[in-house]
């Protein structure tokens, strides 16, 4: 096939599912394109891409700082109370000599977590003020790093194993934290894993073009 | 103009762009990330990681990976004794969600990562090239839940502390963690450009 330039390949888009080659067509404002191939999600078109981004990344934040406050479980065991934050979690593995494991937790449950909503919260600030747009380029990229490293879904539903296991020993009660935890994973799941940065990088270009013309 | 053969564009596994394959080293246009460093590299470094993998899941399943401290008595519980125990008290979908988290995962990732690396240097599977891309990503997307049982260590040992009874996560664990992340590196340092390099 012949191209006028590389600038051009931004009209093609590479299923990250199949790798099947598509030529991309212009969509209704909030519909998707499917692969044919495997039917997975190409591409999206929302115009509001970014006032949703940012609003989203900042309602994240908020839940984020709710759930690691706040007790996620309370139980009862032997006429005891006991309760469980995040913080907890990782500093109890530290306390008992993993630190290996610690370590490990603290960067898929905490650190990447938080670090995804902020970058996010930021380039979405930045890409709605038109302003920085070789610093979004480094926030898009450390985002596409740091993503397959966040877990709080899988936290979420390792609490509701280890509940599970803890049922007929211990008396369980859900704290305010777990279901801050549960939005926040909504939100995650939405902004993070459904939204592809590939989108986000369309926005940037668009947005780059429109300053270029004024 | 340029010309271009379809089978030379691919994808950037940063940001998404499509960019054209123009040898050795080529650098993503949009993001400017290196895609494709070196023919040989790209699957020594998966290798390494995946072999480092296969050597931790070895003690994380031999030695305890939750010890139960019981009015001065210690039990320690292994991966496969813990889902044993789960499933002879009847709690057979947590007893199904620790094998598949533990063991299904970990060993069907390990087999995909080695069947991938070797039709790289080997024409093997070419004709399903497609499935060999399905394989990848599944292995992207289910390969993080085996983090689940360590969590679960991680909550119940941060949950039951008491004077009486208290759990400790064990030596497994540490092995266990440390093989989920080299396996998820393995499967990151894979270039999903190679699979359509035999072609
Ligand atoms: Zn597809
Ligand atoms: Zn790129």
């Amino acid at each position: 096939m012949k191209l006028e330039n590389e600038d051009v390949l931004d009209r093609f888009v590479i299923c990250h599912q199949c790798y099947t080659l598509h030529e991309e067509i212009p969509i209704k404002d909030g519909s998707h394109a499917c692969c044919t191939g495997c039917g997975g999600i190409l591409y999206r078109y929302d115009t509001r891409l970014v006032d949703h981004g940012l609003a989203l990344s900042m309602t994240g934040l908020v839940f984020f700082v709710l759930a690691n406050a706040f007790p996620l479980v309370e139980i009862e065991l032997l006429g005891v109370g006991q309760f469980l934050t995040i913080p907890k979690t990782i500093f109890s593995l530290f306390a008992s000599g993993f630190y290996i494991v610690g370590i490990i937790c603290a960067f898929l449950i905490f650190i990447f977590p938080l670090m995804i909503f902020l970058i996010n919260t930021l380039l979405f600030t930045l890409l709605k003020f038109r302003v920085g747009t070789k610093l979004s380029k480094e926030l898009l990229v450390l985002l596409a790093y740091i993503t397959p490293w966040s877990m709080s879904d899988i936290f979420l539903v390792s609490i509701l194993v280890s509940l599970v296991k803890l049922i007929g020993y211990a008396q369980i009660h859900m704290g305010v934290a777990f279901w801050a935890l549960m939005v926040f994973v909504l939100i995650d799941l939405y902004l993070v894993k459904y939204i592809h940065l590939s989108e986000i990088w369309m926005l940037r270009k668009r947005i780059i073009l429109k300053e270029a013309i004024k | 103009m340029i010309e271009v053969d379809e089978n030379d564009l691919m994808r950037c596994p940063i940001c998404g762009a499509v960019n054209i394959d123009k040898g050795n080293k080529n650098i993503c246009r949009r993001c400017g990330s290196n895609i494709y460093k070196h023919r040989n590299f790209s699957t020594e470094k998966s290798w390494a990681y995946l072999i480092t993998a296969i050597i931790m899941y070895i003690p994380a399943n031999l030695y305890p990976i939750l010890i139960t401290n019981q009015f001065g008595q210690a039990e320690g519980s292994t991966i496969l004794g813990g889902v044993v125990l789960l499933w002879e008290h009847g709690s057979y979908p947590i007893a199904l969600v620790i094998f598949f988290a533990s063991i299904m995962i970990p060993v069907l990732k390990f087999l995909i990562l080695f069947y991938l690396l070797i039709s790289v240097k080997y024409p093997l599977g070419n004709d399903k090239k497609v499935s060999k891309h399905k394989l990848y990503y599944m292995t992207e997307v289910i390969g993080p839940w085996s983090m689940i049982d360590v969590f679960v260590v991680a909550i119940l040992a941060g949950l039951i502390h008491l004077s009486n009874i208290s759990i400790v996560a064990g030596t497994a664990a540490t092995a266990f963690a440390i093989s989920v992340f080299f396996t998820l590196l393995a499967a990151h340092a894979f270039d999903e450009r190679l699979i359509k390099e035999k072609l």
